[in-house]
């Protein structure tokens, strides 16, 4: 199959976080924990609009990818996040870049 | 215009909260904020005052939130603590709790004002707040820590104060209400959430920047004041 062109591609966009918390965790606690927070404060219809998605997690830090218009309610509901595994928690977002390449270089390498 | 200054002007450390103030004021500077203000409860205070951590390019303020049910003993208070705080915040929480704190133009903020069936705030209370420059705060911790009922009862209490803030002109501190570590926030993460919950984009930023700044140019005075709008400039080319 043809590879879609950038320009016709959905724009999405991406948010290095780190996570500070009081026990590690794995990816898909994350991924439960995030999820469950963003329905909660935005509702199961904007939060399926915002297609949140943990990329990849290891070390405490990550990316997550969401829409490029929805990162507002994205970095609310990454806010409302208080607890993983009944553990208190906390993920702070590095910045936001529009490629995973982006992200990585500027964000999460030092 | 150069980058805006992010402060949080209501953190609780050890022993009204689980970390130490060092702890939570080199959070705070990692999330990029230039200053916190420690402002632990009334009456859960240490013996003596705590020493406050010197950390360059970020400072701490002395604060003080009180917890008084009685008016009378709240203005005691307000009189005994406001020389010595850069911020004092009234916990309030009751009708007349409310009405002492913004009728008293020497409290800076008034946290937690809903009770009951009622957001805290009415037309006559928010005209006193505006008069007397006394600001409402906007807590995040208890919106991030409930969910269903609670919150929502909580974002309607804020969006009935928001909308009596903005018909009368009383200004908004965000601040995060920290109990530990894991209740600060990042500013940016602060201004997505608070818009989420309703306010507006300048709305947030006053609230988390140029508000804060307001009440710390009033509480410390340069070296020639005199009183509100009267000040003696030293120097020959001010004109």
């Amino acid at each position: 199959m043809k590879r879609l062109l950038p320009s016709l591609r959905a724009k999405k966009r991406y948010l290095a976080f780190e996570l500070i918390s009081e026990e590690p965790a794995s990816r898909s606690d994350i991924v439960r924990e995030v999820i469950s927070s963003a329905s909660s404060l935005l509702g199961d219809v904007t939060t399926s609009n915002c297609g949140i998605k943990v990329l990849g997690f290891e070390k405490g830090k990550g990316i997550i990818q969401c829409s490029h218009t929805k990162v507002k309610e994205t970095r609310a509901s990454l806010a409302a996040l208080t607890r993983i595994n009944g553990k208190r928690a906390t993920i702070h977002v590095l910045g936001t870049s529009g490629t995973v390449k982006g992200a990585t270089e500027k964000f999460l390498q030092n | 215009m150069g980058k805006p200054k992010f402060y949080d002007f209501c953190v609780h450390a050890a022993p009204d909260g689980d970390n130490t103030i060092e702890e939570l004021a080199s959070l705070a500077r990692h999330f990029g904020y230039s200053g916190i203000a420690l402002t632990n409860h009334s009456d859960r205070l240490p013996d003596k005052k705590p020493a406050l951590p010197l950390i360059e390019g970020f400072e701490v303020f002395r604060g003080i939130e009180l917890v008084e049910e009685n008016p009378s003993k709240l203005h005691g208070l307000i009189g005994k603590f406001r020389n010595s705080t850069d911020v004092l915040i009234v916990h309030g929480g009751s009708e007349a709790v409310n009405r002492a704190a913004l009728e008293n133009p020497r409290v800076d903020i008034l946290n937690h004002p809903a009770f009951d069936k009622s957001s805290g705030l009415n037309q006559v209370l928010a005209k006193a707040a505006a008069d007397n420059g006394v600001a409402i705060g906007i807590t995040l911790r208890p919106l991030l820590h409930s969910r269903g009922s609670r919150r929502i009862r909580m974002l309607s209490d804020l969006r009935e104060n928001l909308e009596l803030a903005r018909k009368y002109e009383v200004s908004l501190v965000l601040c995060s209400d920290a109990m530990s570590c894991f209740d600060l926030r990042s500013p940016m993460e602060t201004l997505d959430f608070a818009e989420v919950c309703g306010l507006e984009e300048d709305e947030a930023l006053d609230a988390i920047s140029t508000v804060p700044e307001r009440i710390l140019k009033k509480n410390r005075p340069g070296p020639g004041y005199i009183r509100e709008g009267v000040e003696v400039l030293e120097g020959e080319d001010i004109f």
